[in-house]
């Protein structure tokens, strides 16, 4: 009965990330796979769950105290005005957020940029409401956007694009003048642009996080799409949002899940009144794992050539010598010294049959000092010992 | 992945990165001493409240702002002048809900809520404790797309004990964010544009609008009063081979009817006959109350043919939580599976732990339930009949519809507006739940999910002010 899958459904292939996690609990390889922390969420947010649940705050609800913090909050970091009372939907996740704008703006047939390589379930989400994805590559080593090769992609039957920024898996924060060109693409072709800023936290180097809805034309044509899982390492309590100007994915969005868990809505509002050092030390531990991670590639004889300027990621090159493919790679690293990372092969879309699709392994370093420190220490033994020269240049 | 426990209290950083000295134990690096502190004051949720707009009385039946209540329109907003974003020709149609707009009306005039589709009293102790502890226990973090594992094996033993079959929980059932997600994963990845689908009307409001997210063509059947039976004849020449889908709510919401085992019969043998998959939405299994519930999966040659969809919020008194799922045979699942991802990649991890417990119930639990709903089902039906509303039999659900027509009004929606109003109750109109509203404009639907009191309350108002004309 196989016949009985809508023809969507039929072309599906299981989240290649979840399946490398599975291969890697069962030879309990250090996971440094899958975007997630493995350290505890900040214990005031979780007192504020439980309170939650306390207080009886367990029927269908919309708290209205997240839209205003969040209007605030857009309104001091992005100079935005956005109207609390309509322009804001909660959401399951910033997965649910993005499928409710793309459920409200895509007709059949409708084309949505996305930038390559990307995270692998945009893709998913937009061939489910009838969109066709249409990828431009961003070239590497630098994850570069050539203005001409955006602007040739965009048709007439382009109907949106896609701006994930700061970037899985690349850790590429689009510059203020690569959002302008996106900008003009998006005025002159009349398109909608669609963010997933789940990092907006997450960012390096005194780097900035800007959102397109603050370009000039913009406001009025992006929707913009967040959680709160990467900033609180809540990712388990699916509360997200879409914002965008008197629009109707709050109509569309209560057809998919009705509302988000009420307990963590209420558990929003103490996360998203955090004071300011709160951000600035979850950025400045992170920057910390990502040198770190730096150093653990180097050690093995990765020459890193893109440094993350955002996100929980690093995505290296494997080194020049080695013959492996990134699967190969990654399998060898899982069997030789136990850590797991994700191949890089999966994020590319193109129809480019450029080899360095298959060249790239990510590495997740939102993990605790303990993860990280056991995987250099796997590392260290493999150095010492020279054992398996297939992973070590 | 197991989510490391938090036991350190002081700040340490990552060694310098060195391989000379193996032997070193390596220290750990955590997360400063910020979130040790606690720096927000416990009590900033109620200032958060809009209790300002709320009548007294209405913050003592439900002090909790739920989505369905529009916020107050008075306050300052900002002068937006953008142009919304286009909605998608197929989806133009689905504007604010009605539950939006009687509710917007009733915190305008203090009515009493017996109309919305939810509980004013909390789920059990013993479930609410399995969350918290799920939370306290580092349970934080993305769950498997398709469920928690001990979650599905608790779904797969209620399904088992409730209809005798025995399923694969890790390939047949998938966890979902609400029976609502159940539905929508389900249409999307098993119905494609141009498919039929049969619905039977009054329908809950979300099919629709799932439907048209999927591009099909609906063919709706009106179950009518006084029994609400499935018209068989019509049911006969609706289905053909054409037919992709066939979606059936039992007990019914908002009729309370629940599916007869003849009738499930007749459908299941014409679903055969037509290789039509069958959809059902059982939300209100345990709360059956004049018959007993029916799987249309448990019927002979069914299963294989049936995606069966429940969820915790109704019969935990937990709706917010969000918490629901989909058992299909495999090759079902998957399209289910695979649309799911797409939509919410993964529900809340912490409830689906606490849903497990909560599955596990004793029965000593769901008959208590049962009895309860019972009384309280008694209070309004009695209440209904002596005001001298036309009350038609509801078998299961905590909904009943009535005839308003003798109190003079034109039409459903007319009459709910007129009790908000001068009566100061709250029921909601039925026309919405059809694809003609006509067929519903002599329907209201009353809910009997409240505390006694506010039964009580809601009925004596009505007996006070509402007058046959």
């Amino acid at each position: 009965m196989e016949g009985k899958l809508s023809s969507v459904a039929k072309n599906f292939t299981p989240s290649s990330i979840q399946e490398l996690s599975q291969l890697a609990q069962k030879c309990n390889a250090i996971n440094l796979a899958e975007g997630f922390p493995d350290f505890p969420a900040p214990p005031c947010i979780k007192e504020a769950a439980v309170s939650a649940i306390n207080n009886d705050f367990n029927q269908y609800r919309r708290v209205q105290g997240i839209c205003d913090q969040l209007a605030l909050k857009m309104k001091k970091t992005h100079g935005l005005n956005v109207n609390p009372l309509t322009d804001i939907a909660i959401c399951c996740g910033q997965s649910e957020a993005f499928a409710a704008a793309i459920f409200s703006i895509i007709n059949q047939g409708d084309e949505v940029l996305l930038f390559d390589p990307c995270y692998e379930t945009y893709e998913g989400c937009i061939t489910l409401a009838g969109g066709i994805p249409v990828y431009v590559a961003l070239e590497p080593p630098q994850w570069t956007l050539d203005p001409e090769k955006l602007m040739r992609s965009f048709t007439s039957r382009t109907k949106a694009i896609v701006l994930n920024s700061p970037h899985n898996p690349t850790g590429k924060v689009f510059s203020r003048d690569e959002l302008e060109i996106i900008a003009e693409g998006c005025r002159q072709w009349d398109c909608v642009a669609i963010t997933d800023e789940v990092y907006e936290y997450i960012t390096y180097d005194n780097q900035k996080h800007e959102t397109i809805a603050k370009l000039p034309g913009m406001q009025e044509r992006t929707i913009i799409t967040s959680s709160l899982s990467k900033t609180f390492s809540v990712t388990g309590w699916r509360i997200g949002w879409a914002i965008a100007p008197a629009s109707a994915i709050q109509n569309i969005h209560i057809r998919i899940t009705d509302s988000a868990p009420a307990p963590f809505q209420e558990a929003a509002l103490t996360a998203l009144r955090s004071p300011i050092e709160y951000f600035e030390t979850l950025r400045g531990e992170y920057e910390l794992k990502r040198d770190f991670c730096m150093k653990l590639l180097g050690s093995i004889g990765f020459r890193i050539q893109f440094k993350p300027q955002g996100s929980l990621f690093l995505f290296a090159e494997l080194p020049k010598d080695c013959l492996l493919s990134d699967v190969e790679y990654v399998e060898e690293l899982i069997k030789q010294a136990g850590v797991v990372v994700v191949p890089g092969r999966g994020f590319f879309h193109g129809n480019e049959s450029c080899n360095y699709q298959k060249r790239y392994i990510r590495v997740a370093f939102c993990k605790s000092g303990a993860t990280l420190n056991a995987a250099a220490q796997k590392f260290g033994e493999l150095i010492n010992a020279k054992a398996c020269p297939k992973i070590l240049y | 992945m197991q989510a490391a426990e938090c036991t350190w209290t002081h700040f340490e950083m990552l060694r310098p990165f060195c391989f000379k000295s193996p032997s070193t134990t390596p220290l750990f690096f955590n997360f400063s001493k910020h979130f040790q502190k606690g720096y927000s004051d416990s009590s900033f949720f109620r200032s958060n409240w809009r209790i300002s707009n709320y009548p007294s009385f209405m913050a003592t039946i439900s002090s909790v702002s739920t989505h369905k209540d529009p916020v107050s329109t008075h306050d300052a907003t900002p002068n937006i002048t953008h142009q919304p974003v286009q909605v998608a020709k197929r989806l133009e149609k689905f504007k604010t809900t009605i539950f939006t707009q009687m509710s917007m009306l009733a915190i305008k005039h203090g009515a009493i809520k017996i109309g919305q589709g939810f509980p004013n009293f909390d789920g059990p102790d013993f479930v609410k404790e399995a969350a918290i502890q799920a939370i306290k226990d580092g349970k934080n973090q993305y769950a498997r797309g398709y469920g928690v594992p001990d979650f599905n094996n608790a779904i797969a033993a209620r399904f088992k004990k409730d209809t005798g079959l025995v399923i694969d929980p890790e390939k047949e059932v998938t966890v979902t964010s609400g029976c609502s997600e159940a539905i929508a994963a389900t249409m999307l990845g098993l119905i494609d544009p141009g498919d039929e689908v049969i619905l039977f009307a009054p329908f809950y409001d979300s099919y629709e609008a799932t439907l048209s997210m999927a591009g099909a063509k609906v063919k709706c059947i009106t179950l009518r009063p006084p029994d609400f039976a499935v018209p068989i004849d019509e049911l006969k020449s609706t289905i053909s081979k054409n037919t992709r889908a066939i979606l059936i709510n039992t007990p019914h919401n908002p009729t309370g009817k629940m599916f007869t085992r003849e009738e499930l019969n007749t459908i299941a043998s014409l679903c055969i006959e037509n290789d039509v998959l069958v959809f059902t939405d059982e939300v209100y299994d345990k709360l059956a109350f004049e018959m007993d519930h029916i799987s249309m999966a448990s019927l002979p040659g069914m299963y294989e043919r049936t995606v069966t969809m429940n969820s915790l919020g109704k019969t935990f008194s937990l709706t917010g939580w969000k918490i629901g799922w989909a058992i299909a045979p495999p090759h079902l699942t998957w399209g289910v599976r695979q649309a799911h991802s797409f939509l919410t990649f993964a529900t809340s991890t912490p409830m689906q732990y606490a849903a497990t417990v909560a599955l596990q119930a004793p029965d000593s639990y769901f008959a208590e339930l049962k009895t309860d709903y019972m009384a309280k089902k008694a209070i309004l039906v009695q209440g209904l009949k002596d005001v001298g509303f036309k009350v038609f039999p509801s078998s299961g659900t905590y909904f009943v519809v009535v005839d308003h027509t003798r109190f003079g009004l034109d039409n459903d929606i007319a009459f709910c507006e007129y009790l908000i109003k001068e009566v100061g109750v709250v029921a909601i109109p039925t026309s919405v739940f059809y694809l003609n509203p006509e067929d519903g404009k002599n329907l209201v639907r009353f809910t009997f999910c409240k505390d006694e009191e506010t039964l009580r309350s809601a009925v004596e108002r009505m007996k006070e002010k509402l007058k046959k004309k």
